[in-house]
């Protein structure tokens, strides 16, 4: 059998990644009920066969808790990485192509955005927008977009010089028409891969701010949740209820990582020949 | 921390792309990527590491705290380190006037002395008082006190004292109510005059909370500088940390046992940590970590009025109050689920759930006080809750739930986020009701939002005082609204028995009032009456203490899982 090159291992670990994303998710949705049920007759168990995860202090499956949570994760991190992506993509657009005024306005709202502290500002929108589900996904794509477009304006800004687009505006193409026919297409390696890669950083933005109190509510199955509950009881060797929720979480953003890093290597021609 | 390590691995592999990227200005645009992941990787980064020292800095102040006191290692027999929670320490310090011992959780101000105090059953015995006596319409109550007690600075306190604190507290108290006192006034050296608005009957209980502070030494910072006449005095209030107590050598009644009393304030599982490291004498617990056993430490239980329960709003939903807020709840509203929801939850299956078995069953938001009426008690019965069910018309559906006209039975139960106490308390109802086929959704809500939520939405409360004035807040009506305070219901009836408490003249007979006022015979807020709040469990407070401490009785200790362990820390002794 012919070696695998690098490509191919990593489409190979790209789907794989994908794959167990795909089972995380609907695992999750599957046991959303079976996650919130409590059971005091089976509380404070260690890992066991039947309790794979162990239970906490209300003898809830931590098992299925961790999972569902890390389905809302899942599912939270695309929303808000897919909105923000998108906030991005446009501002950085119109950063480029609206000429100077629009330059300076969203470079300096970049600006903003990125000199406040992200936890900060994350905790600041999501609790005045009252926390709760909506709360973080208000939060978290308002204060992700940032890099991603800063980076898309640069992109659009060397594309101007090119022949074709300065060609193009000769002809008589609008400004609009010009950056969505002309320069989109050029612009979506980067904006997909640059979509991905938000993943990671929305899913451990959730966690930490449902964590420190201001996310999700304390009855989801949330991972933030799971983890700032076991805290208290980790002094009494309650391990397992933050070690293995803890694993997860890394894992998937581990996941999701590979995810993107494969994106970038198989859509970026320069690695073409790796 | 979780992310760090795929997050460096993540910068180290994409700067190698961009040096390759900067070569080739055909992939300008791809390095553009690397060169946006890295900087975000490094605003990740520094997130994280922010998080990170944020949590550090916590468990060093809990640490430092914990190191930087003697305890019990170095010997002192007279001396005792208490762990307290961080609620606890008060805020705007140790001012009567701004809650201390006269605040939400009421005990004994220690550094100033009472007129009366709460003996042990609850019933009322002097301290600075020698007698009390009040008129045949309870509008002026006179007290004389003592007239050989001084400050810690000295000066004698005089009845001008005791007359000039109560006519502080009128007018700056934000925490407690004294709006029936019209005035007090020094008639001479050591008698003082309450006059009265409206006769309270309880003013005795009001006293024993109330600490006297010296009008000359009285200003905007005496919280951070008491002076009293108690048993001890402040030595040093490190904020966020501890409070060091040291004996009042001139002390007019027995001399204080212990001569030095250091309390921490520190988290639960911090607390346990520093009993775990020796570092505390006593150290407050919850029933979480009762399975554990720690060397040299044996787990104190002390029996409380310190309950949990939830309201259930009497009237159908459909009105607003003046500010817009909803009130009423079609479900609970109707007389027969109340009762029905009453006798189906099993107490004692829930303390030992929840509580560990650290617990007893409340049947009334005063339970064990002398004002207490045993018509609350009731017994654990489900087939009878189903029958009250069925005939109110709440009949088993198909899906296991009940439901009448369409409407499925059930509400939401709230509790405050954060408490997990009370969260599984929630639960448990939630899965109990279950049975009975009744759906409660259980919701974690805040502070902010849960008072005018609880108007229209049943709330796990926690209450206990020892005071029937608790009983008045809970049950009467609100003094100008249409409904009582925390869960709309009215009742003429008990609002009367209630007044007339208030307006008896004898505490023993007022006590006979505020018992009628729970059940008459006739009609009452107990499961033959109204039934408008659900009482589930008093919760013992529970404590670490080393082996060798004796700590003194302990009178029921009311809600609030604090102050109240040290209200006779003067008579604790160590084992010689």
């Amino acid at each position: 059998m012919r070696r695998w090159n690098r490509r191919q291992w990593m489409a190979a670990l790209m789907v794989f990644s994908l794959l167990l994303l795909i089972l995380v998710t609907a695992a999750g949705l599957s046991f959303e009920e079976a996650a919130g049920v409590t059971d005091f007759s089976r509380r404070n168990l260690a890992p066991c066969p039947e309790y794979p995860f162990g239970t906490d202090f209300m003898g809830r499956d931590m098992f299925r808790r961790t999972v569902t949570g890390l389905s809302v994760s899942i599912r939270l991190g695309i929303l808000t990485a897919a909105v923000s992506a998108v906030i991005a993509f446009f501002l950085g657009l119109g950063a480029a192509v609206l000429g100077r005024g629009a330059d300076a306005l969203i470079g300096g709202l970049i600006d903003l955005v990125m000199g406040i502290p992200h936890i900060l500002l994350l905790i600041l929108i999501s609790f005045a927008c009252g926390k709760g589900f909506w709360g973080v996904v208000i939060g978290i794509s308002l204060t992700h977009w940032t890099s991603l477009a800063r980076l898309i304006r640069g992109e659009v800004l060397q594309l101007k010089e090119s022949n074709y687009i300065k060609i193009a505006s000769r002809l008589g193409h609008g400004k609009l028409q010009v950056a969505l026919a002309h320069m989109t297409p050029h612009l979506l390696p980067q904006f997909v891969t640059g979509l991905v890669l938000m993943f990671p950083h929305a899913i451990l933005h959730e966690a930490s701010i449902t964590f420190l109190g201001f996310g999700l509510p304390p009855e989801e199955p949330a991972i933030g949740v799971i983890l700032s509950e076991s805290m208290q009881y980790l002094v009494m060797g309650k391990w397992w209820l933050a070690l293995f929720p803890g694993l997860l979480l890394a894992g998937v953003v581990l996941l999701f990582h590979f995810l993107g890093q494969g994106l970038l290597l198989l859509l970026d021609p320069e690695q073409a020949h790796s | 921390m979780r992310g760090q390590t795929c997050e460096d691995r993540d910068r180290r592999k994409r700067s190698g792309g961009r040096a390759a990227a900067a070569a080739l200005c055909l992939a300008a645009a791809l390095a553009g990527i690397s060169g946006c992941g890295g900087q975000e990787n490094a605003a990740g980064q520094g997130n994280a590491a922010g998080q990170g020292n944020a949590a550090g800095q916590e468990n060093g102040s809990g640490q430092e705290s914990a190191l930087g006191t003697g305890s019990r290692g170095t010997g002192d027999t007279q001396s005792v380190v208490v762990v307290m929670g961080p609620t606890s320490e008060p805020e705007a310090g140790f001012d009567p006037a701004y809650g201390w011992g006269a605040g939400e959780h009421v005990h004994e101000p220690l550094i100033q002395s009472t007129l009366t105090v709460t003996t042990e059953d609850l019933e009322i015995a002097y301290d600075l008082a020698t007698a009390m006596e009040v008129s045949e319409d309870g509008m002026t109550w006179t007290v004389d006190i003592r007239d050989d007690v001084r400050f810690t600075d000295g000066e004698p306190l005089t009845a001008e004292d005791v007359a000039f604190t109560y006519n502080t507290l009128r007018d700056t108290s934000s925490v407690n109510d004294f709006t029936m006192l019209r005035e007090a006034v020094a008639v001479d050296g050591d008698t003082v005059e309450f006059r009265m608005n409206r006769p309270y009957s309880i003013w005795p209980y009001t006293m024993a909370v109330v600490g006297i502070v010296p009008e000359h030494a009285y200003g905007p910072d005496y919280g951070q500088n008491p002076i009293g006449s108690g048993r001890y005095m402040l030595k040093q209030w490190d904020k966020g940390q501890q409070v060091i107590l040291e004996a009042n050598p001139d002390y007019y009644g027995e001399e204080p046992k212990m001569k030095q009393v250091t309390v921490l304030f520190m988290e639960e599982d911090a607390a346990f940590a520093a009993v775990m490291a020796g570092q505390a004498d006593v150290a407050y617990t919850a029933a979480v970590y009762s399975d554990q056993t720690v060397d040299g430490y044996e787990l104190l239980a002390f029996e409380t009025v310190d309950n949990r329960g939830f309201n259930l709003p009497a009237i159908p939903a459909g009105t607003a109050d003046e500010s817009g807020v909803p009130l009423g709840n079609d479900f609970t509203s109707d007389v027969n689920v109340r009762r029905a929801i009453n006798i189906g939850i099993d107490r004692e299956e829930m303390i030992e759930n929840v509580l560990y078995g650290y617990g007893t069953p409340a049947y009334s938001v005063c339970s064990k006080m002398p004002w207490y009426s045993e018509a609350s008690q009731v017994e654990y019965d489900p087939k009878e809750a189903g029958r009250l069910l069925d005939e109110a018309g709440w009949t088993v559906g198909a899906d296991g739930f009940r439901q009448k006209d369409g409407v499925r039975a059930g509400f939401t139960l709230m509790y405050s986020a954060g408490d997990s106490v009370r969260q599984a308390l929630s639960e448990d109802t939630a899965n109990q009701l279950g049975e009975l086929g009744i759906d409660v959704t259980v919701e974690g809500v805040g502070w902010d939002v849960a008072y005018d939520r609880a108007q229209s939405t049943p709330m796990m409360w926690g209450w206990g005082a020892h005071t029937p004035m608790e009983f008045y807040n809970i049950y009467h009506t609100a003094p100008g609204g249409e409904y009582a305070r925390y869960s709309p219901y009215r009742s003429e009836t008990a609002d009367a028995y209630m007044d007339a408490a208030l307006e008896s003249t004898d505490l023993e007979e007022s006590y006979e009032l505020w018992k009628k006022a729970q059940w008459d015979g006739e009609t009452g807020v107990t499961q033959d009456g109204d039934i408008p709040w659900i009482w589930l469990v008093n919760i013992d407070h529970l404590y670490w203490s080393r082996t060798g401490l004796e700590i003194a009785e302990q009178k029921l200790h009311p809600h609030g899982h604090g102050w109240s362990i040290v209200n006779n820390v003067d008579q604790w002794s160590w084992e010689k």
